[in-house]
């Protein structure tokens, strides 16, 4: 009930509170929050009343308090020791407006300093460096009259107390260091003037317990001291009060009669104007403390205390850079160790590969090209690599015609995206000579799979097709061998099958004869009887041939379409070793377009080969020089001639005559057959198989055959 | 002596042995025919004396194949080989078996005639031979072993004094063996007894 009707007054008011805005005035509580209070509510509550259009307040701060205070804006005024000030007004542009003028008995002072104290029975410390080696108690680190007075005292003495103390520390507040000194729980303590003065005026204390350190004497200034003296407390305005306020403040203060209730509960006499407070700044820019904690020359040291976070930080970026820089630059070096690895595997298979092996771009130049390649061309891959592969290596057909370009089929690959084989053509060597080969194209692809030429993978067949003709030959003389072997089966068995009757014949006319002669008597029943067998055997051979003509009757040849310039060029290609072993220059002269013939084409070839091989054997007695031996192919009107020549010998007169006839031969090895056979085929496929020789002239022999119509 | 001399003709072409045996009639020969080896041999025995036409390329065994069952058989009648032109290297096959002679169809009648007739006469030889062979060989079992033994030492050469002195008996002994092995085998003189001997050895 009470509480609501305070509330309830307090909303009444509410328009009246507002009415006076509330200042607050931050005040280091050096002495502990207690006595601040205490001591400047007075002061508080003069300016109230001096400006009732304010309400001002104290706010106690702890040392660590007052920079968030003044930077976040929680206070209107400030009033701190010299040493933070300086601090203040530089960073946060904090302005003093009075200086406190203390008070001591009846005088006032506005300056202070620092007091190094110990208890009075250390009669050993006296000066500072007595304090060697000793403990040190001092309020904080950013007290002035506490610490960082006697502190510019030990470093102007040559003492540094971090170094050269056993131990500095810190207690907090003032009236704490002279308890613990008191207390001797160290050997000496340091506390701003007066404060001594006034525990032993409240009685805490006695002076006669201490002995001061150092002590300065002179200026007059009444109070037990151990430094130098610096200007008092300012009072300052915090940046966001406005400047009428600061200077109504600032003329209130200065107002202030010396003997006020509030300053002689301050313990102060008054305000004057503020001082100079260049002893402070000489102060921490000696002792190299904020805000002049750069001041100093940098040493590597500070550098590291400073920035150590941050070079740190560096240190191990700079460390994992390097680290990835490394781990890049290795990788790097093993792909690219990998990627020579890989091309020279590349080339290694590439190069031991018997078959030749290039690439093709678009335009038709070659990109690549493996050893096996320089080897059977003779081109070196310098000569090759960027030159258009198709003039250098496809310029000409077999047959001696140009080959077009557009007809490449290795251009027809990348055009049309093909694959392609080519089992039987030529590439150009180097040299000018020409190499048969095989060949596969193959298009190739870039990333996106678009075609950027082809790879072309040859073979030289050059053995291949020694091979196949070898075993061309190998077949045709099994043939012709066979041919002959059945031949001289069928003759042995014909003379067999003859001999039988033949000397049964024989026997019994010998035998009768013999009878006859010797005059024996009643024989002629029995000779009559012998007679009647002679004649049975007589027909028994006329049977045996009968049979034999059917036989061959039997064997009539199956007839096809016949080219016959492609049956001579097989045949030559059939004879180039015994050509090339005979010393024979070959000419041949085949008519283009040549009508295909009706014919048996074994048979044909039979012919060709027996003409061809009779003209190279006939020219065995000629020196090399005079060889020669054409073949020429051309049409007549209704037939084709097909013309074997050499330059042999020739034919004497006496046996043109019966050199078609069996058996008869001008060769020391031979059966005199082959013209007889070649005539009989010939005539056989309704053509004539002519001689035109004379001696010392040349063989030449003209096979003539009728162009028929299939089935004619 | 026994039996005449016959012409055994084997040929498998009927009209050649029937004409083979014809012309053996007419030169006075006996001639016995056959269509083939087997034939011959079921019917042979080979105390015939005679001679052997034999053609080399026949059905069934063949002219060669049965020249080598009569040697196993240990006949030495003597084989006349007859073949065509084509079949030389068979004959000289025969001929290095040992075949008597070759000859080619169709025949010239005198050349075979003249082979027959050696053929027959060798065979005959032969024969007679191996007559005399054993008829000595039927004579010398008669003989004692101690007979045996001074017909060895007289056939070396020895003296009778000699063979005394290498058989330990006297002189007039050794002269007694002689005398019997003389008649035994015999022996007309003492040449003729060597002669005999050695012909035999050799038979």
């Amino acid at each position: 009930m009470q509480r609501q009707l305070f509330a309830l007054l307090l909303f009444l008011f509410l328009p009246l509170a507002q009415a006076s805005q509330p200042i607050t005035i931050g005040v280091l509580s050096h002495r502990g929050d207690e006595a601040t209070l205490a001591h400047w509510s007075g002061t508080a509550d003069y300016l109230t009343e001096v400006l009732p259009d304010y309400r001002f307040s104290i706010v106690p701060l702890a040392f660590e308090e007052v920079t968030p205070a003044v930077e976040g804006e929680k206070v209107d005024f400030i009033l701190v020791n010299p040493a933070i000030y300086v601090n203040l007004e530089v960073r946060y542009r904090v302005s003093r407006i009075a200086t406190m003028r203390n008070r001591w008995g009846d005088d006032a002072y506005n300056t202070f300093g620092g007091v190094i104290f110990a208890r009075a029975e250390r009669y050993d410390l006296n000066s500072l460096s007595d304090l060697k080696g000793g403990t040190l108690l001092a309020v904080n680190e950013s007290s002035l009259g506490g610490y960082m007075m006697a502190l510019r005292e030990f470093k102007a003495a040559g003492i540094e107390p971090y170094r050269d103390l056993r131990d500095v520390s810190f207690a907090g507040t003032h009236d704490k260091v002279v308890m613990a000194v008191r207390n001797g729980r160290v050997d000496a303590g340091t506390v701003r003037t007066d404060i001594l003065e006034r525990m032993a005026e409240e009685g805490q204390i006695n002076l006669n317990e201490f002995r001061i350190i150092n002590e300065q004497t002179g200026e007059d200034f009444p109070l037990l001291r151990s430094t130098r003296l610096y200007p008092e407390w300012p009072f300052s305005k915090v940046r966001h009060t406005s400047n009428l306020l600061a200077r109504q403040v600032s003329v209130a203060l200065a107002e202030m009669p010396e003997d006020h209730p509030a300053a002689l509960l301050g313990n102060y006499a008054g305000w004057t104007i503020p001082l100079d407070y260049q002893p402070v700044h000489d102060l921490l820019q000696e002792l190299l403390l904020p805000p002049y904690q750069y001041s100093r020359q940098f040493t590597l040291l500070d550098v590291w205390q400073r920035y150590w976070a941050w070079l740190f930080s560096g240190l191990i970026l700079l460390l994992i850079m390097g680290g990835l820089t490394t781990w890049v630059l290795r990788l790097n070096r093993e792909l690219s160790h990998a990627k020579q690895r890989l091309e020279q595997r590349h080339a290694l298979i590439l190069d031991s590969v018997a078959d030749g092996i290039y690439g093709v771009d678009t335009q038709g130049n070659s990109t690549f090209v493996n050893r096996a390649m320089e080897e059977i061309t003779g081109w070196k891959a310098d000569e090759l690599i960027g030159k258009n592969q198709h003039y250098l290596l496809h310029h000409t057909r077999a047959d001696g015609t140009p080959f077009p370009g557009q007809e490449c089929p290795v251009y027809h690959t990348f055009r049309d995206d093909k694959p392609r084989y080519v089992d039987d053509d030529i590439f150009w060597r180097k040299d000018g000579s020409s190499i048969p080969v095989e060949y596969s194209s193959t298009p190739i692809r870039d990333d996106n799979g678009k075609v950027n030429g082809a790879v072309v993978v040859f073979r030289d067949i050059t053995e291949r097709k020694k091979a196949a003709e070898e075993a061309r030959q190998h077949q045709m003389e099994l043939a012709h061998v066979s041919r002959l072997s059945t031949m001289g089966e069928m003759a042995s068995g014909i003379a067999h099958e003859l001999n039988q009757p033949l000397s049964a014949i024989s026997n019994y006319t010998h035998g009768s004869i013999r009878m006859l002669k010797s005059g024996q008597e009643g024989i002629r029943r029995e000779l009559i009887e012998v007679m009647e067998r002679v004649a049975s055997q007589a027909e028994r051979a006329g049977e045996i041939i009968r049979q034999l003509r059917r036989f061959i009757r039997k064997e009539e040849p199956e007839r096809n379409a016949v080219d016959i310039n492609q049956l001579i060029r097989e045949l030559v290609n059939f004879l180039q070793p015994e050509l090339q072993k005979a010393g024979v220059e070959l000419q041949l002269q085949l008519e283009q377009g040549m009508p295909l013939l009706w014919a048996h084409d074994i048979q044909l070839e039979q012919v060709l080969l027996n003409l061809t091989r009779n003209a190279i054997e006939a020219m065995q007695e000629l020196p090399k020089s005079s060889r020669r031996l054409l073949i020429r192919s051309s049409v007549l009107q209704t037939e084709v001639e097909v013309l074997v020549e050499d330059s042999g010998q020739g034919i004497d007169e006496a046996m043109r005559e019966s050199i078609f006839e069996p058996f008869i031969t001008t060769k020391t090895q031979g059966m005199g057959l082959g013209l007889s056979i070649s005539r009989a085929i010939v005539e056989d496929h309704g053509g004539t198989l002519l001689l035109d020789s004379a001696a010392g002239q040349g063989t030449r022999l003209r096979i003539i055959l009728p162009i028929e119509q299939r089935g004619a | 002596m026994a039996e005449q001399s016959t012409v055994f003709i084997i040929d498998d072409d009927e009209a050649v042995r029937d004409s083979l045996s014809w012309l053996m009639k007419s030169a006075g020969l006996l001639a016995e025919t056959f269509a083939s080896a087997d034939a011959f041999l079921n019917d042979y025995r080979e105390d015939r004396p005679g001679c052997l036409i034999l053609d080399i390329r026949m059905p069934g065994m063949n002219g060669l194949e049965l020249q080598s069952v009569l040697k196993e058989r240990r006949y030495r009648l003597p084989i006349i080989i007859i073949s065509g032109h084509a079949d030389v290297p068979m004959a000289v096959r025969a001929l290095k078996a040992g075949a008597f002679d070759f000859i080619e169809k169709p025949f010239n009648d005198e050349l075979l005639l003249g082979h027959v007739q050696r053929a027959i006469e060798q065979d005959r030889h032969r024969r007679e031979d191996m007559a005399a062979l054993y008829q000595w060989r039927a004579r010398l079992d008669t003989l004692t072993p101690r007979e045996r033994e001074v017909l060895d030492l007289v056939v070396a050469g020895a003296s009778n004094k000699k063979i005394s002195g290498e058989l330990g008996v006297s002189t007039k002994t050794v002269e007694a063996h002689r005398a019997r092995v003389m008649e035994k085998l015999q022996a007309e003189s003492l040449s003729h007894l060597v002669r005999m001997v050695i012909s035999a050895r050799e038979g």
